[in-house]
């Protein structure tokens, strides 16, 4: 079997430097099996730089690099030569804290390293080569996964078997040239080739010894794990893939992969990964895959292409995740969101009615009834556009938006026949968290128009207009055309306590109001944080009539 | 004119309230009935000309299928849910979905309409009733 062990003696450089150049490998053209591995070890270790890296008298020559311009640096400010030189492999999780490395120009410059993980690269007779490694620009306190680590040292063992079957090929077509010129050596040289045979029965077989390894890696994950060749021909699947739909090895080969997921998802599945076949894009898809108890259950699937150093695709890979019991959990919390809002819009619904039966006894609290009824109702609107919804179960009445959701709630305001209430500017995503606050001051409003303002007469305008200004959000509401204002009230009523409340008491934000001659004039300046706490998102919107 | 209307509502203290608002009005509580057995029991005692149908009653949400089946017995329906995006298809019968809660007011003009109707009187609807057919 191939070891990747040291050389059980000292070595001299010098000796070390003539088992590299034996390999002829330094300065010649990228080579795609190279290209591959270090692909590979790059996406696995999640790292933007991957190189094979040989270390060179006074250079590190790169004979395959993803995510790198330099296909050389100087040997003094190698990390791999500091792996070469203590012949083990090197692993360093912050360079800045590292005083070996803090001061070199690749950490303090660009591609300034933080994190790297080199795994050495040896020679038949165990001298160090070189490493395949790879680097973050990011420090990574916690190193590599066990996986990851082990990925990358199966890697570097491909490398050196690359390395050895590019010499004993290369050997062997000059082998075959001079057999051409000389029939007189034949005799010798049919010797000489009897070996090199051996030698390639001895390098493909720890090809095959190291590609069972990398398999045996990827038989250990969870995932199921596929890959194909670059026309999208499946050639092969690992062993999860088979235990979950116990097929027959290689039955799936080819496109009959398809066949394995439930008809209705087999059209879009096939479109979709022809799609990435053709464009190169990345492979995502939900659909049901067949278990072998013949029951489909939900799967993701996912596949990237692996490219050489020309861009050209080489080989796709890709993971079926069983997403089953996700997919019942995210159906199971959309019922018991359900019902949770409709007990809540039943809360509502009872209060609203306790209020009007109450009344009933007292009719001198008539309108108090009323009023308090009318606010019950536009926090039971509030709640019931602004509930949490799965992504599974979209708001039939469009995106939770400010805009959307003030017209919801002024709505039978607007339907009266009263004037006309507009709502324009910026709009913005808003939540639950600011539903209540900003109801009930829209509410207070929206009622006292409808009574002394705007609202009262045919002819009156409302616009509210809302404006992002960096870091606060402008809600204005702008009466006009409503009966003249005289002068402003003595004192504010209740109303505008509960506005004034929601707004700076709740929201943070702040409220002022003008008594213009035209009408009511009020501005709130409200942080953004306060409309919504998870995302913040603005954009533009048209004027629209409410 | 004074009409017989059924209360579907599985919460008594909103069920009392409608009765006593139709009442007000001048119409005849033909009965309260809390899930849709008890509804379409309520049909088969005697005639009915509106039926007033939550969504979510005793026996689940199903105030939709309440409501259809009482409209193909010949009563006019008006839905008044939370939910009101769980009614689906509706026969010529099932007027609209009102709110809830939902104010007097528009609950009587609703009900004016659709007993206008069912006379085949032509009445422009509530506002905020979303018609159905």
């Amino acid at each position: 079997m191939k070891d990747n062990h040291p050389l059980s003696r000292p070595w001299t450089e010098a000796e070390r430097l003539a088992a590299l150049r034996a390999y002829d490998v330094l300065d010649s053209p990228p080579e795609r099996a190279f290209d591959g591995l270090v692909e590979i070890a790059s996406r696995v270790c999640e790292a933007p730089i991957g190189l094979v890296s040989l270390v060179d008298e006074d250079r590190q020559w790169f004979k395959a690099r993803v995510g790198l311009d330099a296909d050389e640096t100087p040997r003094n400010v190698s990390f791999c030569a500091r792996a070469v030189e203590a012949d083990a492999d090197l692993i360093v999780n912050d360079a800045m804290q590292d005083p070996r490395f803090a001061d070199n120009p690749l950490v303090t410059g660009d591609p300034q390293i933080r994190f790297y993980a080199g795994a050495l690269l040896r020679s038949r007779e165990g001298l160090p080569l070189g490493t395949l490694c790879v680097i973050d620009s990011k420090p990574r306190p916690e190193g590599l996964t066990e996986t990851q680590r082990r990925t990358l040292e199966v890697l570097a063992e491909q490398v050196g078997t690359a390395l050895e079957l590019r010499r004993a090929l290369k050997a062997g077509s000059h082998l075959i040239d001079a057999h051409r010129d000389n029939d007189a050596r034949r005799d010798a040289e049919d010797a000489e080739r009897d070996d090199r045979d051996i030698e390639l029965t001895r390098v493909a077989a720890a090809l095959a010894e190291s590609e069972a390894r990398f398999r045996a890696i990827s038989d250990s994950m969870p995932q199921m794990v596929w890959s194909t060749l670059p026309d999208g021909f499946h050639d092969y699947y690992n062993a999860r893939w088979y235990e979950f739909t116990g097929v027959p090895v290689g039955s799936t080969d080819g496109e009959a992969w398809n066949g394995m997921f439930h008809a209705e998802d087999q059209d879009r599945a096939w479109a979709r990964w022809r799609h990435s076949l053709a464009s190169g894009e990345p492979y995502e898809i939900e659909y049901r895959l067949r278990h072998r108890s013949g029951v489909y259950r939900w799967t993701l699937g996912r596949a990237l292409p692996i490219r050489d150093a020309n861009g050209t695709i080489i080989r796709w890979f890709g993971t079926c995740t069983d997403i089953e019991d996700l997919k019942r959990h995210e159906a199971e919390r959309e019922v018991v969101s359900q019902e949770l809002n409709h007990r809540i819009k039943n809360v509502f619904a009872v209060v609203s009615a306790l209020v009007a039966l109450s009344a009933r006894q007292h009719p001198e609290a008539r309108d108090f009834a009323a009023s308090l009824k009318t606010r019950i109702q536009a926090l039971a609107r509030a709640h019931a556009f602004v509930r949490p919804h799965t992504a599974a179960a979209e708001p039939t009445n469009g995106d939770t938006t400010l805009h959307a959701f003030l017209r919801e709630l002024l709505a039978p305001h607007a339907a009266e026949d009263g004037g006309t209430l507009v709502i324009e500017g910026d709009d913005a995503v808003f939540d639950d968290q600011a539903a209540t606050p900003v109801a009930l001051l829209f509410h207070e409003l929206a009622t006292n128009a409808a009574k002394y303002g705007a609202l009262s007469t045919p002819d009156g305008l409302i616009t509210v207009r809302a404006a992002h200004e960096g870091d606060s959000f402008r809600l204005e509401w702008i009466e006009s055309g409503g009966p003249p204002i005289g002068q402003p009230p003595e004192r504010s009523g209740f109303g505008f306590t509960l506005a004034r409340l929601a707004v700076e008491g709740q929201l943070g934000g702040r409220l002022e109001q003008y008594w213009e001659p035209t009408g009511l004039r009020l501005a709130t300046d409200l942080p953004v944080a306060a409309l919504q706490r998870r995302r913040n998102a603005v954009r533009p919107a048209e004027p629209e009539a409410g | 004119m004074t009409a017989r209307i059924l209360i579907v509502e599985d919460e008594a203290i909103v069920a009392l309230e409608l009765g006593l608002i139709l009442e007000d009005m001048g119409h005849e509580v033909a009965g309260y009935a809390t899930d849709s057995r008890a509804a379409l029991f309520q049909a088969d005692c005697g005639p009915i000309d509106l039926a007033l149908v939550d969504i979510h009653l005793a026996d689940g949400p199903t105030g939709a299928e309440v409501g259809r089946r009482l409209a193909d017995l010949g009563v006019n329906v008006l839905y008044v849910t939370g939910n009101p995006s769980m009614i689906g298809q509706a026969p010529p019968r099932v007027v609209g979905v009102l709110g809830k809660p939902a104010d007097e007011v528009l609950i009587e003009n609703a009900v004016t309409y659709a007993l206008a109707c069912r006379a085949g009187r032509s009445m422009s609807p509530p506002a905020q009733l979303r018609l159905l057919s």
